[in-house]
Formats: structure tokens, C-alpha cells, sequence
């Protein structure tokens, strides 16, 4: 079954984004993790629209979806970042720990 | 058929229009409006929206259902009584911070930002379809980002921003991934027509995607709601954020995320009760997240010094009691009590919220040693708050103890007593801290004399938190007759039938 293929790619990309999500400090890179993740999932919805069950256009038109919402949470990720940086003058996300308890 | 833009009945999506168009208003007037003008008065052209959008979801509520843009958006009871609860939290958090110093660099943003999050909420309700759900989903969490973060010279709001993305957004992606293998199997994005194909991909061979789609969502739902172990972000978020966002975050974003999570799992994924995983697996896995969220909420709780963190960590155990009628289907009063107990939190938490927004205000310090000898220096004020506390606690006549009686009824209705157990220890547990603070409030001596100033808005907020809290806990047979007379089922099944794609 070639889906499988496409499958195991989206699986291992969204494998290697929640990895760098959860250990990496730079916080841009976090912003890139998050962005890994979500362009599995448009793997995923690609693959299903030719190979899936029922395959069919849908899946296309969801990933055109995805992507403009993953654009605007990039800049609102980037812009948090920003601000962020303005105030503590590092984008080391471990020394983003003012709060504790 | 072919069907035109302007053959759809738009009258049926009049609430979201109307929040459309003031959201769009005011940003417009945002924008033209010069640095030093007075932005006050933005905020009641956003009340008057909200409430606008109120009574005409409330004159659709209890109506026929109805559906529009070929069946992805529909508007039945289950979605009109969630997004009443939506647009009276947000018309509360709009007036209780009418007056409020917090953001006031950004004020215009804050008041179009509500609205936008609201319509996410009010969008996730009513969607029948993955592809607006998922919208739905991403203008309420953009929007609170931003919120949580408004106040950008102080770090602690940056912080609170920064760690909501990251969780949010990976909490989304994994939402995401479970919606693509739903449509993986199914071959639509229409939450009816993929009902049936699902169960057909079930029998067909794909039970271990069905439930790894399943999964999936209910990972990234357990992080919207703050569920333990999914709850790392909540504390800070709440702490950092400015207070009305903060009592926003609680109340609607909570509401909203319950609303997706009951259409998804009732639509979607029904059948696994007749066929058998349900009780083996996934009414299982629901129950532990309830019972850590309760456990872990209520403990950590219990050595909170600062107020909002303290409050998140009851709202962390409060999303924990609020998962049991879900986790238990099989039991009498599923949805009824559901809905109780979310209406009796917003008023309490809203109540609770703005008392301590005033609170610390007055006194500028973040612990619970602010509230010291409240009862002296505004003797309503702290009988406010204790009964909200007690709401909270779940004491009786007030509504918090019948939201919670409602829930351990409905879990010993389903025989799923250990539940009905932790939900008991874990509340007597909470008088603890609840109490923590009701003892500062009346035994200790205040720092200064004075009132505490108070301004007219937030004291009618505190005044309708603390009617509603009051009226839920002496007649709450009356809301409950009438939540037991709503269509609920109709929410999860077809209005035509299936459709063919």
C-alpha cells in the first residue's frame, strides 16, 4: 500500500518536531518545531486525498487551510518572540522562567 | 442542486454576523481613533454587540435546528446553549475590565480581540464540518494568544504568551494530525457522512486508526482544557496574563474546548459504545485524565501563596470534575449536568475573578495576603467572595454544590463509583485552600483601613455572579427542567441524511 510510505514520513516529521518543541532552547527554533509538526499533518492530508479510502480533492483543500492558519501562528509566534526579546534581551526560552510554584 | 450565495437563510447566522461586524467596526475605528483619544467607549459598543448576539441566540434557542453552507455550520440546541454561555462570559469579562488599569496601552485591541475570540468560540460550537471546527479552534486560540500577552512592557505577560503558543500550537498540531486521520478513513471533512464511513473503516480492518485518530484529538483537547497531565501551561498562563484575560482564558476558552470535545466524541466516535472499546479504552482513559486533574489540581493548589495561581490550579481541578459526565456516557444526566455545572463555574469563577482583579488592583501584590481583613475594609465585597468560594468548594445553596451533585449523580447513574470517590476526597481537600482565603478575608488584620475602591461595572459584575451563583444553588430543579427539555441528540445526528460527496 503506498500510503504507508507517506504515512511513516508525516509520522517521523512529526516525531522530530515534538522532539525539538519539547528539548530545543533557541526559542525560534521551537517556533520551527511547531511549524514541522503542522506540515506532517499536510503530508498526511495530501497522501489521504490520492491514496486514501475514499481519496478525494477535500484533503487538498484542508491543507490550503492549514497552511494560512500555521502562516498566522507563525507571526503571532514571532511576534510574541518579539516582544519577549525586548524585555529580557535573550531568546534562550530556559531563561523564560519568571514564574514558578 | 446548485445553491447561490444569497439563496442561504443568513438569519440563521445572525449572532456570529453581528460579532463579525463589530469586531471589524472596531478595528477599523482603532485605527483612526488618535493615540491620546479616549477608548473607553469601544468597550460598550462591544457589550452591546455581545448582548445583541445574546438575544438572538437566545430567541433561536429551543427551535428547530437548523443548518446553512451545505450542512457545514449548524445551529441546534447543544450549539445555542453552549454559545449562550460563550457570549454571557464574554459580555461579564467586558464589563467587569471596563474601568480596569490593565491594558490600557492597548485597549482598542483588547476589546476587537474578545469579539474575534468569541466568534472562534461561537464557530467551534456550531460547526459540523472538521475544516470549520478547526478554524473555529485556531481564531479562539490566536486570539487569546495575543490576549494573554497584551500587555507587552511587562515580562511576565510576555512569558505567559510565549509559553501559551508553543502548548497551544503543539496542542493544535496534534488536534490536526488526529483530524487528517479521520479524514484518512472517512474521505470527508463532514462530520455526519464521516459518522458512518468511520464505522465502516472499523469493521473494515482500521480499528487501530480509528482509535489513533481518537487519541490524537484527545491529546491536544486535554491540553485545551488543562487536564493533568496536559495542565504545565496553565498555571503560568493565568498568572501572567492580565486578570480579565485570565478569568476569560478560564470560562470561555474552557466552555469552548468542551463544546469541540462533546461534538467530536458524540458524532464521531458514538459507535465505539455498542462495539466495545469505549468501556475498555476510552471511557477508561477520560476517567484518569479526570482523576489526575482533580488530584493534581487540588493538591498543588494547596501551597499556592498567589491568588491567580491558586485559581488555576482550581480550575485545573474544576476541568477534571467537568470530564466525568463525558467520561461516564452511559449515566442519566449526560449533558445536563455538564452544562449545570459549566454555567454554575462561569458565574463563580467570573465572580471570583473580578473581586480579586479589584483586590489587586488596590493593593498592587499578587498573594492571597492582600485579601487580609477584606471584611473590615469592604464587608460586601468579602461576602461576595466567600460565596463564591464556597461555590467553588462546593458547599451548599450555592451553585458549584449542584453542578457537582448533578456530576456524582450522573457517575454513580453510570457505576463508575472510584470516580464518584476521588471526586469526593479531592473536594474536601479543596476547602482547604478555598478556606485559606476566606480566613484571610475575616481573621486577619487589614494592612490599612481603607475601602477598597470599586467601580460601578465591576460591582454589577460581581453583583450578576453572585445572582446567578445564589439562584443556581436555590432553584436549580427550574434549569435543569429546561436543559432536560432541549433536543441534545439532534446535535449528533444528520439533519437530511447523509451527504454524498
Amino acid at each position: 500500500m503506498p500510503v504507508s510510505s507517506y504515512l511513516a514520513l508525516a509520522a517521523i516529521l512529526f516525531s522530530v518536531g515534538l522532539y525539538g518543541v519539547l528539548t530545543k532552547r533557541n526559542a525560534v527554533i521551537v517556533l520551527f518545531c511547531i511549524e514541522l509538526m503542522l506540515n506532517a499533518v499536510n503530508i498526511n492530508l495530501v497522501a489521504f486525498s490520492k491514496y486514501g479510502l475514499y481519496a478525494n480533492q477535500t484533503g487538498q483543500v484542508f491543507t490550503l487551510f492549514t497552511m494560512t492558519v500555521a502562516a498566522a501562528e507563525a507571526a503571532v509566534g514571532v511576534a510574541i518572540l518579539l516582544a519577549i526579546y525586548r524585555n529580557r534581551n535573550t531568546v534562550n526560552a530556559d531563561r523564560y522562567n519568571s514564574m514558578k510554584g | 442542486m446548485e445553491k447561490y450565495f444569497l439563496d442561504y437563510d443568513w438569519t440563521v447566522l445572525a449572532p456570529e454576523l453581528i460579532i463579525v461586524a463589530a469586531a471589524a467596526l472596531l478595528s477599523i475605528i482603532d485605527l483612526f481613533l488618535k493615540e491620546k483619544n479616549d477608548r473607553h467607549w469601544l468597550h460598550w459598543v462591544a457589550i452591546v454587540a455581545v448582548i445583541t448576539a445574546g438575544v438572538f441566540v437566545f430567541r433561536q434557542w429551543g427551535g428547530a435546528p437548523a443548518e446553512i453552507l451545505l450542512d457545514t455550520y449548524r445551529v441546534d440546541d447543544f450549539a445555542l446553549t453552549f454559545k449562550l454561555i460563550l457570549l454571557a462570559g464574554t459580555a461579564l469579562v467586558l464589563l467587569a475590565s471596563y474601568r480596569d488599569d490593565g491594558p490600557k496601552e492597548a485597549r482598542g485591541e483588547y476589546t476587537y480581540l474578545l469579539l474575534t475570540a468569541l466568534l472562534g468560540g461561537m464557530l467551534l460550537t456550531s460547526s459540523a464540518d472538521l475544516i470549520t471546527l478547526f478554524i473555529g479552534l485556531e481564531l479562539l486560540s490566536l486570539s487569546s494568544y495575543i490576549l494573554a500577552g497584551i500587555r507587552k512592557k511587562r515580562l511576565a505577560s510576555n512569558e505567559a504568551a510565549w509559553k501559551y503558543v508553543v502548548l497551544g500550537s503543539v496542542s493544535t498540531a496534534f488536534i490536526l494530525y488526529g483530524m487528517s486521520f479521520v479524514y484518512g478513513l472517512a474521505g470527508t471533512t463532514h462530520l455526519y457522512t464521516a459518522q458512518q464511513r468511520l464505522v465502516e473503516a472499523y469493521n473494515g480492518g482500521y480499528e487501530s486508526f480509528v482509535l489513533l485518530s481518537l487519541f490524537l484529538m484527545l491529546l491536544g483537547f486535554g491540553f485545551k482544557v488543562a487536564s493533568a497531565p496536559f495542565h504545565m501551561w496553565a498555571p503560568d498562563v493565568y498568572q501572567g496574563s492580565p486578570t480579565p484575560v485570565t478569568s476569560f482564558l478560564a470560562v470561555v476558552s474552557k466552555t469552548a474546548a468542551f463544546a469541540f470535545i462533546l461534538r467530536m466524541l458524540l458524532s464521531l466516535y458514538l459507535f465505539l459504545v455498542q462495539t466495545g472499546p469505549w468501556t475498555e479504552l476510552v471511557g477508561p482513559a477520560l476517567l484518569t485524565l479526570a482523576a489526575a486533574s482533580m488530584i493534581l489540581g487540588n493538591m498543588a493548589a494547596l501551597r499556592q501563596l498567589r491568588t491567580k495561581r491558586l485559581l488555576a490550579y482550581s480550575a485545573i481541578a474544576q476541568a477534571g470534575y467537568m470530564l466525568v459526565p463525558v467520561a461516564t456516557l452511559t449515566g442519566a444526566l449526560m449533558f445536563e449536568s455538564t452544562v449545570y455545572y459549566l454555567m454554575a463555574y462561569l458565574f463563580m469563577t467570573l465572580g471570583a475573578f473580578t473581586v480579586v482583579m479589584q483586590v489587586e488592583r488596590d493593593s498592587g501584590r499578587e498573594g492571597i495576603e492582600a485579601f487580609a481583613g477584606l471584611s473590615r475594609r469592604s464587608p460586601w465585597m468579602a461576602a461576595a467572595m466567600t460565596v463564591f468560594l464556597l461555590s467553588l468548594a462546593g458547599i451548599p445553596i450555592t451553585g458549584g454544590f449542584f453542578g457537582k451533585f448533578y456530576i456524582l449523580f450522573h457517575s454513580v447513574t453510570a457505576e463508575a463509583y472510584w470516580i464518584a470517590a476521588v471526586m469526593l476526597a479531592t473536594t474536601v481537600v479543596s476547602y482547604f485552600y478555598y478556606f485559606g482565603i476566606i480566613r484571610m478575608m475575616y481573621f486577619r488584620p487589614a494592612m490599612d483601613g481603607t475601602k477598597v475602591r470599586i467601580s460601578v461595572t465591576a460591582g454589577a459584575v460581581v453583583l450578576v455572579s453572585l445572582a446567578g451563583t445564589l439562584l443556581l444553588g436555590f432553584f436549580p430543579q427550574w434549569l435543569l427542567d429546561h436543559l432536560g427539555n432541549l433536543d441534545w441528540i439532534q446535535g449528533f445526528q444528520p439533519i437530511h441524511g447523509p451527504v454524498e460527496q
